[in-house]
């Protein structure tokens, strides 16, 4: 059986408005995993768009045992080819429609390419993440079935969630935190509507409202959406609840959220994760207003310590570990449960995190983490000094002796290769960037310019 | 025809398209350049734009060319003869 699903667990299609319940569900998946298995052993890549079929053939993989990657839905042709280069799996499933087949791969039926000679993975090996969808060659993040299952029990336990739950699928599914969503609520009996529209569209509002949407899990920038939408709780009777996390929201945002809910009686919950680690905590909403710069304590069944300044952080959901190849595919448990995050911060007297800055050069755009040095090496080629840094949900370039309408074209080259919009890039001119005595670049000066 | 050609003007830069993009006739997500992010900078741009407010329907209806032309004759913003 699938480790963490509820018997009673409800998927909703929202393109066809076909739910599926209970032993319904149960059964649709099985029939998926026997499909599966008369293919060749051997991990599956998975293109991974917001529908019913992409989310049962996860389903069905997770119950054969087979390893899946839940790759982006925008994936480009070259992106897949490395992949499959450098894995080797026995299936990809929904490869874009105008890719050629590999060689050595076979076309079967439902859009697959198929092989036979996968390389072997580990018993546990349940799925993969990228690291980051759009720069460089992007490790893949080994989680055991084991670590699924417990993130989604204690995620479902951390937000109280039960089989009245439903949440629209208002995060991509190959995204960390979308997963980690959908996961909890199938682990608590609650239902999950499938669609590919957004907070933009009214066919989203429209769908939410009519099969009764009791959350929506959102990013800083979902926030500015909504506001701009003019969010009023009160429009939608049956929400209880929104979840934030992807990166640091203001105070104000958070404090004017948290109100907007709780005219309806909801509230707003803020959490902390990374692919590496799906959920690492969570804030009850009931400790919000005289915690509201913190990120909460550790999910049930987890441990947050801080060394050196560095968040720490140990529980059954931590990776196994990276894989850069199919060879890594067979590896065990690197960490042993415990990752050192990457991320500054400190404990209060109560054992609520805050964080406070970053120790790698990792920066969010629109929630999606982007290695700085990748983007400084993108922009090597132009022959002009560089820095990279991460503001709040955006890149800031600092570009020596660059003119405006070189910083505008910067910026929107930059968008077009990280596949995002230009209002997350800000490319700035600079007579000379800052440097340290050791002559390399000071960031925390760059960083902290207004 | 002034009017249009602003319209045309902000979804150029909104959607990050080249100055002489056809966009007549475009529709959100017809095109991955109008995905979300990009219809909030559209959405902005207009206001700032023209000075005009787009309450929330708007902003939901706001789902292709025509529409925007549509929404700023709605406020006064003459965009023929």
């Amino acid at each position: 059986m699938i480790p963490f699903l509820h018997p009673g667990a409800r998927l909703i299609d929202g393109l066809t408005g076909r739910e599926l319940a209970g032993d319904a569900l149960v059964r649709e998946i099985h029939a998926a995993a026997e499909r599966m298995f008369a293919l060749p052993p051997g991990l599956m890549l998975s293109v991974m768009p917001a529908d019913a079929r992409s989310v049962i053939r996860y389903l069905a993989a997770l119950l054969s045992r087979r390893p899946i990657a839940l790759l982006d839905p925008g994936i480009r042709g070259e992106a897949l080819l490395d992949l499959v280069n450098r894995f080797t799996p026995a299936i990809v499933a929904g490869p874009p429609p105008a890719a050629a087949t590999p060689d050595g791969y076979r076309t079967g039926s439902e859009t697959y390419w198929i092989r036979a000679g996968a390389p072997p993975h580990h018993p546990e090996l349940g799925v993969l993440l990228a690291t980051s969808g759009s720069t460089g060659n992007p490790k893949l993040v080994r989680l055991s079935r084991p670590a699924v299952a417990a993130n989604a029990r204690a995620v479902a336990q951390a937000l109280g969630l039960t089989p009245g739950d439903l949440w629209p699928t208002t995060l991509s599914l190959h995204y960390t935190y979308g997963l980690t969503t959908l996961n909890a609520h199938l682990a608590a009996g609650g239902g999950v509507l499938v669609t590919g529209h957004s907070l933009l569209d009214r066919e989203f509002w429209e769908l939410s409202d009519s099969h009764g949407a009791t959350s929506l899990a959102a990013v800083p920038y979902h926030f500015e959406i909504l506001a701009r939408l003019r969010f009023d709780a009160a429009d939608h009777p049956k929400l209880r609840m929104i979840t934030q996390a992807g990166g640091r929201l203001s105070e104000q945002r958070i404090a004017d959220f948290a109100r907007r809910m709780a005219v309806t009686g909801g509230h707003l919950v803020k959490m902390y994760g990374m692919t590496e680690a799906p959920r690492m905590s969570v804030l009850a909403p009931e400790r919000l207003a005289d915690k509201i710069g913190s990120v909460g304590t550790a999910i049930p069944g987890g441990a947050l310590s801080i060394d050196d300044g560095e968040v720490v952080y140990e529980g059954p959901n931590v990776m196994m570990g990276y894989a850069e190849c199919g060879a890594d595919l067979a590896r065990g448990d690197d960490l042993c449960g415990v990752i050192r995050t990457g991320d500054l911060g400190h404990l209060d007297d109560d054992g609520f995190l805050y964080l406070d800055g970053r120790i790698r050069r990792i920066g969010k755009v629109f929630g999606v983490r982007v290695n700085l040095d990748d983007v400084e090496r993108m922009l090597a080629g132009r022959g002009l000094p560089v820095a990279v840094v991460g503001g709040d949900d955006r890149l800031v370039v600092w570009a020596e002796g660059l003119d405006r309408a070189g910083c505008a074209e910067t910026a929107r080259e930059l968008a077009a290769g990280l596949r995002t919009h230009p209002s997350g890039i800000d490319v700035r001119g600079i007579g000379a960037l800052p440097l340290l005595p050791t002559g390399k670049i000071d960031y925390r000066t760059l960083e902290n310019m207004p | 025809m002034a009017h249009l050609d602003r319209i045309r003007a902000v979804f150029r830069s909104s959607l990050n398209l080249a100055p002489d993009a056809e966009v007549d006739g475009l529709a959100y997500r017809a095109i991955p350049q109008w995905d979300s992010l990009a219809h909030m900078t559209l959405v902005a741009a207009l206001e700032d734009e023209f000075d005009i407010m787009i309450d929330t329907d708007d902003v939901l209806d706001l789902s292709s060319f025509d529409k925007a032309v549509a929404l700023l004759e709605k406020h006064g913003v003459v965009t023929a003869g």
